[in-house]
């Protein structure tokens, strides 16, 4: 595919992936940080249907021949350490590399800071990788292991049954703290300040 | 479900629409959807006006040029255009900074904001190029596809990302 066509369809794509962010309301600091501290769980019941979605359309597709997966590779080291500090870096900004894409759209200043530091830290790895980054980078590097690999089970399998442990949880997530009130009345992730007057108290 | 007027969809919807976006992606790209190495594309070819030799980094030469890299630049700026096209058609643009951050961290100054905006973005995006993958390419594309790598990565990100959240922060 010519550059001009994949970025034609990249931005086509990025246009739908976007109104999912905005729509989904993880284009809000809010949603991400109560997410982190574990009290509110839009984020997570989104994350987790996307990776039930993903996990269907890839056994379909792996099963018909109609993709080849392209998993990343296992390297232990940098990914616990990676993954911390991005995890660190997430609750800071309140947005995922992702999702500061759709709070620049929505219009949050704050946000083209973000963007923009992101660039930075791209540009801090670009430069560290070769020396100062090389240990962690190459220190428990596995290949690119598969659970369905470790298992010695075909793909559909493994990714199927996984899709419905976790559409379990979500049955379960859902009931115990419902979306519609997480996400608060402006949308934002911030709760209504208090009940209204002469309302009537929540069912136990 | 889908009306693009109204302010928030389910979780469960937006989620599912994000999911199905792996079909294009597999299909024509012959990857998974991300969005952190898109960051190392722009800012290599940005720094590369300042200093030339950036491209001898065989990391910055890998991510410079090439469809797979200028796919993922056109998906995050689709992903600005997506998001102000919902926000508009359902009322809910926003400005400044969130109303979140003044409940959340008590004393509160737009320049602040911005300052820890700047400083979140760096290390978030540092941290994302170490793991190779971020929330999408680790979590949504990579547990998608059960790599081993994945589970460690989104495991380590979800549990930093916890106790940071719950130490810096007051409970909105």
């Amino acid at each position: 595919m010519s550059v001009l066509s994949a970025m034609l369809l990249g931005l086509a794509m990025g246009a739908i992936f976007g109104m999912a962010l905005e729509k989904g309301r993880v284009c809000e600091g809010g949603v991400i940080v109560c997410q982190m501290q574990m009290s509110r769980h839009a984020m997570l019941k989104m994350f987790l249907s996307a990776v039930i979605t993903g996990l269907i359309v890839l056994s379909v597709m792996v099963g018909f021949g109609l993709a080849k997966l392209s998993p990343k590779a296992t390297l232990f080291a940098a990914d616990i350490v990676g993954g911390a500090i991005l995890g660190v870096g997430i609750v800071i900004a309140g947005a995922c590399p992702g999702t500061v894409l759709a709070q620049i759209g929505t219009g949050y200043k704050d946000a083209i800071f973000t963007f923009i530091g992101g660039l930075f830290g791209a540009l801090a790895f670009t430069y560290m990788e070769p020396n100062i980054l090389k240990p962690v980078l190459t220190s428990g590097a596995y290949g690119k292991l598969t659970l369905d690999q470790l298992l010695g089970l075909p793909f559909p399998a493994v990714a199927l049954s996984f899709a419905a442990i976790l559409i379990g949880l979500l049955v379960w997530l859902e009931k115990v703290s419902p979306w519609r009130e997480e996400i608060g009345p402006n949308a934002d992730g911030v709760p209504a300040e208090s009940p209204p007057k002469g309302a009537m108290p929540a069912k136990a | 479900m889908f009306s693009l007027t109204s302010r928030a969809w389910s979780p469960y919807t937006a989620g599912i629409v994000v999911g199905l976006l792996q079909i294009p992606a597999f299909y024509f790209i012959g990857t998974a959807l991300g969005t952190s190495s898109s960051y190392v594309t722009i800012s290599a070819n940005l720094a590369a006006f300042v200093d030339p030799s950036i491209s001898q980094i065989k990391y910055a030469a890998n991510h410079m040029s090439g469809a797979k890299n200028w796919w993922q630049v056109a998906l995050i700026a689709g992903i600005v255009l997506g998001a102000f096209i919902s926000s508009r058609l359902s009322g809910t643009p926003r400005w400044g900074a969130s109303p979140f951050w003044a409940k959340a961290m008590g004393a509160h100054t737009p320049a602040r904001r911005y300052m820890m905006a700047f400083l979140g973005g760096f290390i978030m995006v540092l941290g994302a190029r170490i793991a190779d993958g971020c929330t999408s390419g680790h979590g949504v594309s990579g547990i998608a596809q059960l790599a081993i790598g994945s589970f460690i990565a989104v495991t380590a990100m979800f549990g930093a990302g916890i106790i940071t959240a719950n130490l810096i922060y007051k409970r909105v």
